[in-house]
C-alpha cells in the first residue's frame, strides 16, 4: 500500500486523542456503565475442583428479592467461548451454567438484586448439595488410565467426539524429513523446558452490563476484544436474532488476551437481565477473575541437529499442555505453537511437532500475549544459546545463519495460514545490537567472580500481524470500516476494532486522515456497536493496525474515489485529473487539479455543494481481508545482575529492537515494547500460580497480595531502557505498517534466562527464575563441585 | 472472602476522647479498633475477623496521633500515621532503623492511612515496624478504664494475631529511649517486590565499645509465629570484638536457630539460607554506622 | 448494622450522605456520586487504581469505610483539572505516552499529584518509590515516571517565571 505523503501524521508522535478523558477519569469503561434501574449481579462459584451438583435450592435467595439463575434456566447449548477459528476447527464443551463443577471457582449459579450487597448475600443464601468427585491437576496424571474424567464427549464442529484419558487435542505436524535432517547433523541436542501458568492481571476485571430494551432487543457493554464475537455467541445461546443484540464498543482496562473469547460472565449477565427484565451489571471481583482464565502452561522437549558449521538441519518439538477444565481453543494453540517454532529458523525444512493438550480440573486457559509464542520461544531461543555455548558459535552468527527472513515462509497462525516474509528487521537488530552491546566481547560465565555477577543475553522473536493469508485457513480474518465525509469537511470513521490501550484507534484515524488528506482532528472516531458496523474477528494476533487499518485504508480509498468523482462534477474536471492534499492553513482537505493547484475546492465545500445538489453523502462501507500475515520481529539484549547470595535477579539495562514496519506513532510502539518487557520480566522472574491440590484452590486464593508483578521499582533506570525501531516498510501493510503488540513479549523470557546463564553459568529450563529457584540451583552446583573436588 | 464488599455486619462507633474509647472497650463486647484500617479492612474482606460487633474508630482522638520528644526518648501516639513517622527528620536521625522499616512498608497511599500502633496490634509475625522498636528497647503503653500499664515491646506478642492486650485494653503509645553512645542501626528486608510484605526482615541496633560490641539487640520478622527478638544470640555478642568472621558466625548461628515455614512468599530453606547473609551484612552495616572500623 | 450521616467535600462540593457502617468510600464515590474515575482493581490496596486525595495525601479508597471519611476533603481524578484545563501532571501523562489502557491512569495521576505537592523537585528514584504501589500492567512505568519528572520540570519553570 502506498507511501505516506510529506507532513503526514503517520510516523509522528501525536498525543493520544483519548488521553484527556483518561487522565480526568471521564473515560467510561464497561465496569463504569450505569443504567437507570440497573440491578447488580453476583456469582456462586464452585468451592470444589470437581463436583456434581445434586440439588439446588434458591428459595431463600428469592425471598430476599433476588433473581436467581441456575443451569435449569438456561438452554444447554454447547459452545466454545472463542470464535476466532472456523466452527469445524472449534471444540465445544461448555454451557452458560454447568450442572457439574470442573474447576475451583467455576461459576455455577448467578443472582441479580437491587444492590450489590444484596446480590452477594443472596448468593450465600442459595443451598447447593454437591457430590464431590476426585480431581486431577497435572496433565501426566490426567492422561493415566483410571484418572478422574472431566468429559465423556464433546463436539468438534457438529460432530460428537469421545474424550479418552482427558486428552482434548492431539496435533502432530511434520514437514520435510526429520530423520534425514538429524542424520546430516554433526551434533544432536535435546533439552526439556517448562513454563507454568500465569495470569493476565489486566487491570479491569471481567464484567458486563446488559440492558433489555423496550423493543425486545438488548444492549451490551462488556470487556470484549471483539464486539461481534460477543454478539454472535449471545445470539446463539439466547436464541435471539443478531439484529436484536447491540454490543457496544468501549475501551476497557487491559486485555493481553483475557477477553479474546467471550468472557464467561457475559452470557450469564445477559440471561440474568432477560430473566429479571431489567438491566444487570456483573463485575468480577479480582479473586474471581483469577479463576476466569489463565495463560497456557507448556512442557516442551526440543531436539535439534546442527552441523559443525552451524547449520540447523532438523528440529523436533514435543509439547504437553494442560489447558484446564474447558477448551478455549487448545487446538489452534497447538497449531500456532507449531507455527512459531517452524518460523523461527529454517531447519533445512525438516520439522516435526507433536502436541498434546489435556483437560485438568484447573481454570481454563486462554490466549495471553503471544498464544504459545513466548512459551515456545523460551524453549527454542534457550536451545540456540545452549548450542552456541556448546559448539562455540557466536549466538548472533548462529541466528543470522539460520533465521527465516525475506522470501521465506512464515506461519502466521498455525500450519494453515502462511505467507511469504516481505519485510524483516532481524539482521539490523542482531548486527546493530551486537555492536551496541559489544556482544562478542562479553565475558564467559566461568571467568566471573564476586557476590553480584553481571551477564548479557540475547534472544529474538516475532509474532504475526494478523491471521490473513493468501488462502483461507482455520482462522477467520477480516475487518470492516465505514467512512463518511460530513458537510464541513470533517470525517466520521466507524470501526469494529477494539483498542486495548496500544493506540489502535488513533492509528486508524491517522490512516483515514492520510488517505483523505484531512487534518487529523477532523477525523472523528464514532461510537460503534454491532448494529452499526460490519464484522471484525477480534483485536487479537497483533492485527489491529495491520488488518483493521487495512480495512480503513480500503474503505477510505473508496470514499476518496467518490469524493474525486463528485469534485470532478463540481469542478468540471475528470476525476483522474484531481488529487487531494491537506491544507493546514485552511484546516481542510483540498481537492485540486493536478499540476494546477490554483483550481481547487475544500472537501467541506465539495460535501456541502453535493448536499445542496441532493447528490447524497460521500460515504462507503465494506469489509477487507489481508492476504498476508507478516511477522513483526523483536530482539532483546538484556543485562542482568544475579546476587549469588540471595538468588535475586535484577535488570540494570535492556536494549530492545522492534520491527513494526513503518510505525504509526513511534512513542506508542516504544511504549508497547517497554510494557511488554516489564510483563516479560514478571513472567520470567516473579509470576506463578501454584494450586493447592488438597482443595483445588489457587495458593494465592486469587489475591494480588500473593501474585507479584514488577513495579516501577523493578524496572531498569530510564536511561538504560533503550528501544530502537527497525528501519523497515511492509509493502502489504497500510502505509507500510505491521503490528508489534504480541511480538514485544516473545523473546523477553529467553533473553533474560540467557543473560542469567552468561552471569552465573547455570541454565534454567523452567520458569519462573524466582530467587528461591536461582539460589537452589547455585547451592546445588556448589554441592556438586564440592563433591567433585578430591578430598 | 469478598474484596469488593465487607460482608460482616457491625455497628460503627467514633469516640471523641480516650476516656470514652476506654469506656466503650470496658462496656461492650467484640469491639475492634479502627485506626488506619489497612489491616482490619483487608481482614474484614477476607472474613477472618470472627468476633466483631463494633468497629471503634479512634481517629477522633487527637492525643493518639501526637509525637513527643524528651531527653529520655520519644513517645509516639499509637495512631500516628506511618507517613508522619518516616518524614519526621528527628525520628530519622534518632531511630533510622525505624524510619527505614516504615519506608519499606506497603505503598504511600497505605502508609498515609496506616498507624504504627496498628502494625503492633495486628500482631503479624511479619510486621516491619516492630523489630526496630524491640531492638531500640521500646516500651508499649497500654490503657484501659482500669489504668495504664507498660509492657516491653519484645513481650507484647503471644501468637499470630494475638498480643497481651486484654479485651478492655488498647495500645495508646510507644516509648523508645534515645540510644546512647556510639550507636549503629540497620534494618534490612527481603521481599518479592519493593512494595511487599517481607520474606525476611532483620533489625540490628548496637552500641560500640571501642573495637568491641557493647550492647546489641537483633530481631527478625517472617521467620516465626511472632516477631522474633533474638535475645540470647544478641546477649552472646556483647563484649566480643567485631570482625568479619564474627558477623558470619552470627549469621550461621541465627540461621541455625530459626525454624521458619514455607508460605506463599518463600520457603523455609530460602529463609534459613539468606538469613546468614542478611545477618552478617546488617551487623557489618550497623557496626560501620556506629563508627566502627 | 449502624447507619450514619456523613459530610464529605468531594472535588470542592459538599455532599451529605447516609451510609451504612460497612460501606466503602470507593463504592460511595463510584455508585452514589457517579465518580467512576476511581477504579476497583483488587480491593486490598495492592494496585492503587482506587487512589484518591484526602487533603493533599493519597489514600486507597478501597480501604476506607465511608463513615470514617466523615469530614474529609476528597479530590478524585475528576477534580484535578480546573475549567477543563489539565494540570501539568495530567498534561504530561497525555503528551509523553504515559497512558495505554488508562485504567490505572486516574490513580496514577492522583498519586503523582500528591507526590509533587510533597516534593516539587523529585528525582527518578523518588518517583519510582512513590509510585511503587500503583500497578500498571501496560506501560512498564518508564513513560509514567518520565511524565511525572516532566510535570515537575514544567511546574518549577512556571514557579520561576
Amino acid at each position: 500500500m502506498t507511501q505516506v505523503s510529506e507532513g503526514s501524521y503517520i510516523g509522528q508522535n501525536v498525543p493520544r486523542s483519548d488521553g484527556h478523558a483518561k487522565v480526568t477519569g471521564a473515560m467510561v469503561y464497561p465496569s463504569d456503565v450505569i443504567v437507570p434501574g440497573m440491578m447488580y449481579g453476583a456469582l456462586l462459584r464452585s468451592p470444589y475442583p470437581h463436583a456434581e451438583i445434586l440439588s439446588v435450592d434458591t428459595t431463600e435467595a428469592e425471598k430476599m428479592g433476588a433473581v436467581c439463575l441456575t443451569y435449569k434456566d438456561i438452554e444447554p447449548i454447547k459452545y466454545n467461548e472463542r470464535s476466532v477459528s472456523i466452527p469445524a476447527a472449534t471444540y465445544r464443551d461448555r454451557t452458560v451454567l454447568p450442572d457439574k463443577a470442573r474447576h475451583f471457582g467455576e461459576p455455577l449459579m448467578a443472582v441479580a438484586a437491587d444492590t450489590q450487597e444484596l446480590a452477594y448475600r443472596a448468593v450465600r443464601a442459595i443451598k447447593v448439595e454437591y457430590k464431590v468427585l476426585p480431581a486431577v491437576f497435572e496433565p501426566e496424571e490426567a492422561m493415566k488410565d483410571g484418572a478422574p474424567q472431566l468429559y465423556d464427549k464433546i463436539y468438534l464442529g457438529d460432530e460428537e467426539v469421545a474424550v479418552h484419558n482427558n486428552i482434548g487435542v492431539i496435533r502432530n505436524i511434520s514437514e520435510g524429513d526429520c530423520e534425514a535432517g538429524f542424520a546430516k547433523a554433526d551434533r544432536i541436542f535435546q533439552e526439556s523446558f517448562e513454563l507454568g501458568r500465569i495470569y493476565h492481571n489486566q487491570m479491569e476485571t471481567k464484567c458486563a452490563v446488559v440492558k433489555p430494551e423496550p423493543d425486545g432487543s438488548i444492549t451490551v457493554w462488556a470487556t470484549a476484544q471483539s464486539i461481534h464475537a460477543n454478539r454472535q455467541l449471545l445470539g446463539r445461546v439466547l436464541g435471539m436474532p443478531l439484529s436484536r443484540i447491540n454490543v457496544i464498543k468501549l475501551p476497557f482496562g487491559g486485555a493481553f488476551g483475557s477477553s479474546i473469547q467471550v468472557n464467561t460472565v457475559t452470557p450469564i449477565c445477559a440471561y440474568l437481565a432477560l430473566k429479571a427484565g431489567r438491566p444487570v451489571k456483573l463485575v468480577s471481583a479480582r479473586e474471581e477473575d483469577f479463576y476466569s482464565h489463565q495463560k497456557y502452561p507448556a512442557k516442551f522437549t526440543v531436539k535439534m541437529g546442527v552441523t559443525n558449521d552451524g547449520l540447523i538441519t532438523a528440529a523436533h518439538v514435543t509439547a504437553l499442555v494442560d489447558f484446564g477444565a474447558h477448551q478455549v481453543q487448545p487446538l489452534p494453540f497447538l497449531g500456532c505453537t507449531a507455527g512459531w517454532f517452524a518460523s523461527l529458523y529454517k531447519y533445512e525444512g525438516n520439522i516435526r511437532f507433536d502436541g498434546t493438550a489435556v483437560y485438568t480440573n484447573k481454570t481454563p486457559c486462554c490466549a495471553m500475549q503471544g498464544y504459545g509464542n513466548p512459551q515456545i520461544n523460551f524453549a527454542i531461543e534457550s536451545m540456540i544459546d545452549i548450542i552456541s555455548n556448546e559448539m562455540g558459535f557466536s549466538p548472533v552468527d548462529l541466528r543470522l545463519k539460520n533465521y527465516r527472513g525475506v522470501g521465506d515462509e512464515f506461519w502466521g497462525q498455525g500450519p494453515t495460514i502462511r505467507s511469504i516474509i516481505k519485510s524483516c528487521g532481524v539482521e539490523q537488530s542482531l548486527v546493530e545490537g551486537r555492536q551496541m552491546t559489544d556482544f562478542d566481547h562479553r565475558e564467559r560465565p566461568d571467568t566471573k567472580t564476586g557476590d553480584v555477577r553481571r551477564g548479557l543475553g540475547l534472544a529474538r522473536g516475532f509474532h504475526c500481524s494478523g491471521t490473513g493469508g493468501p488462502k483461507e485457513g482455520e482462522v477467520i480474518d477480516y475487518s470492516s470500516a465505514l467512512v463518511k465525509i460530513n458537510e464541513d469537511g470533517s470525517v466520521d470513521l466507524l470501526t469494529p476494532v477494539t483498542d486495548h490501550g496500544g493506540g489502535t484507534w488513533d492509528a486508524l484515524r491517522k490512516i483515514c486522515a492520510e488517505v483523505l488528506q484531512v487534518p487529523l482532528d477532523l477525523v472523528g472516531l464514532s461510537p460503534a456497536g454491532t448494529m452499526q458496523i460490519g464484522y471484525d474477528v477480534c483485536t487479537h494476533a497483533t492485527r489491529g493496525v495491520y488488518c483493521g487499518g487495512a480495512a480503513v485504508y480500503h474503505v477510505a480509498m473508496k470514499v476518496k474515489e467518490k469524493l474525486l468523482e463528485v469534485a470532478g462534477r463540481l469542478m468540471a474536471e475528470h476525476a483522474y485529473n484531481l488529487e487531494v492534499v491537506r491544507s493546514d492553513g485552511l484546516h481542510q482537505g483540498v481537492v485540486q487539479v493536478k499540476d494546477f493547484p490554483a483550481k481547487s475546492m475544500t472537501i467541506g465545500d465539495i460535501a456541502k455543494q453535493a448536499q445542496n445538489m441532493s447528490w447524497g453523502t460521500i460515504a462507503y462501507t465494506d469489509s477487507y481481508r489481508q492476504r498476508n500475515c507478516p511477522p513483526c520481529f523483536t530482539t532483546h539484549f538484556v543485562e542482568v545482575e544475579v546476587d549469588m547470595r540471595t538468588g535475586v535477579i535484577t535488570v540494570p539495562k535492556v536494549l530492545i529492537f522492534g520491527d513494526c514496519g513503518n510505525p504509526m506513532n513511534p512513542d506508542l510502539v516504544k511504549g508497547q515494547l517497554v510494557g511488554s518487557f516489564n510483563r516479560g520480566f514478571g513472567y520470567t522472574v516473579f509470576e506463578q500460580l501454584p494450586t493447592n491440590e488438597a482443595t483445588g484452590e489457587l495458593a494465592n486464593k486469587g489475591l494480588l497480595v500473593d501474585y507479584k508483578t514488577p513495579s516501577a521499582m523493578e524496572m531498569p533506570p530510564i536511561k538504560d531502557v533503550e528501544v530502537i525501531l527497525c528501519d523497515t516498510y511492509e509493502p502489504t501493510g497500510p502505509f507500510g505498517a505491521k503490528g508489534i503488540g504480541e511480538a514485544a513479549l516473545a523473546s523477553v523470557q529467553a533473553a533474560i534466562s540467557n543473560a542469567v546463564y552468561n552471569a552465573i553459568g547455570i541454565r534454567f529450563h523452567k520458569l519462573p527464575l524466582t530467587p528461591e529457584a536461582v539460589l537452589a540451583a547455585i547451592r546445588e552446583r556448589e554441592a556438586q563441585s564440592a563433591g567433585a573436588t578430591p578430598s | 472472602m469478598n474484596t469488593k464488599h465487607i460482608m460482616k455486619e457491625y455497628d460503627y462507633l467514633k469516640p471523641s476522647g480516650l476516656d470514652e474509647a476506654l469506656q466503650i472497650l470496658s462496656e461492650k463486647e467484640k469491639v475492634k479498633i479502627y485506626a488506619g484500617g489497612t489491616d482490619l479492612i483487608v481482614k474484614l474482606k477476607m472474613e477472618t475477623v470472627p468476633d466483631m460487633d463494633y468497629m471503634m474508630d479512634i481517629n477522633g482522638i487527637e492525643e493518639l496521633k501526637q509525637v513527643e520528644y524528651t531527653d529520655e526518648g520519644v513517645r509516639i501516639g499509637a495512631n500516628r500515621k506511618l507517613w508522619d513517622i518516616e518524614t519526621d527528620q528527628r525520628m530519622t536521625s534518632l531511630f533510622p532503623a525505624l524510619t527505614d522499616a516504615v519506608k519499606a512498608m506497603a505503598a504511600i497511599s497505605v502508609r498515609n492511612l496506616a498507624s504504627i500502633g496498628g502494625n503492633f496490634c495486628n500482631a503479624s509475625p511479619v510486621a516491619d515496624a516492630v523489630g526496630p522498636v524491640m531492638c531500640y528497647g521500646g516500651t508499649l503503653e497500654i490503657a484501659s478504664a482500669r489504668g495504664v500499664r507498660k509492657v516491653p515491646a519484645k513481650d507484647f506478642f503471644l501468637a499470630p494475631g494475638v498480643t497481651v492486650l486484654e479485651k478492655d485494653e488498647m495500645l495508646t503509645g510507644i516509648f523508645i529511649p534515645t540510644p546512647k553512645g556510639d550507636v549503629g542501626h540497620a534494618f534490612t528486608k527481603m521481599a518479592r517486590t519493593k512494595s511487599d510484605i517481607a520474606k525476611l526482615s532483620l533489625c540490628v541496633a548496637l552500641a560500640r565499645d571501642g573495637g568491641r560490641i557493647g550492647h546489641i539487640a537483633m530481631s527478625m520478622g517472617a521467620v516465626a509465629a511472632r516477631p522474633l527478638f533474638l535475645e540470647e544470640i544478641s546477649a552472646g555478642l556483647a563484649g566480643k570484638e567485631m570482625s568479619e568472621s564474627l558477623a558470619m558466625e552470627t549469621g550461621e548461628a541465627v540461621s541455625g536457630f530459626l525454624q521458619p515455614i514455607d508460605d506463599n512468599r518463600t520457603t523455609a530453606v530460602y529463609r534459613k539460607d539468606v538469613t546468614k547473609t542478611m545477618v552478617a551484612d546488617a551487623l557489618a552495616l550497623a557496626w560501620a554506622r556506629s563508627g566502627g572500623a | 448494622m449502624s447507619k450514619h450521616t456523613i459530610n464529605l467535600t468531594v472535588n470542592g462540593k459538599r455532599r451529605t450522605l447516609d451510609v451504612q457502617s460497612n460501606e466503602l468510600l470507593i463504592d460511595v464515590l463510584r455508585d452514589r456520586l457517579y465518580l467512576t474515575g476511581t477504579k476497583y482493581g483488587c480491593g486490598i490496596a495492592e494496585c492503587g487504581a482506587c487512589t484518591v486525595l484526602h487533603g493533599d495525601r493519597s489514600v486507597m479508597s478501597c480501604l476506607v469505610p465511608a463513615v470514617a471519611a466523615d469530614g474529609w476533603e476528597i479530590t478524585t481524578s475528576e477534580g484535578l483539572a480546573k475549567d477543563g484545563e489539565l494540570t501539568p501532571v495530567q498534561e504530561s501523562f497525555v503528551n509523553l505516552g504515559a497512558i495505554q489502557c488508562g485504567f490505572c491512569t486516574p490513580g496514577m495521576v492522583v498519586t503523582s499529584t500528591a507526590l509533587l505537592r510533597e516534593n516539587p523537585d523529585p528525582d527518578e528514584a523518588y518517583v519510582k518509590d512513590y509510585l511503587r504501589g500503583n500497578f500498571c500492567r501496560c506501560t512498564g512505568y518508564v513513560a509514567i515516571v518520565q511524565a511525572v519528572l516532566d510535570a515537575a520540570g514544567k511546574m518549577k519553570g512556571a514557579a520561576a517565571t
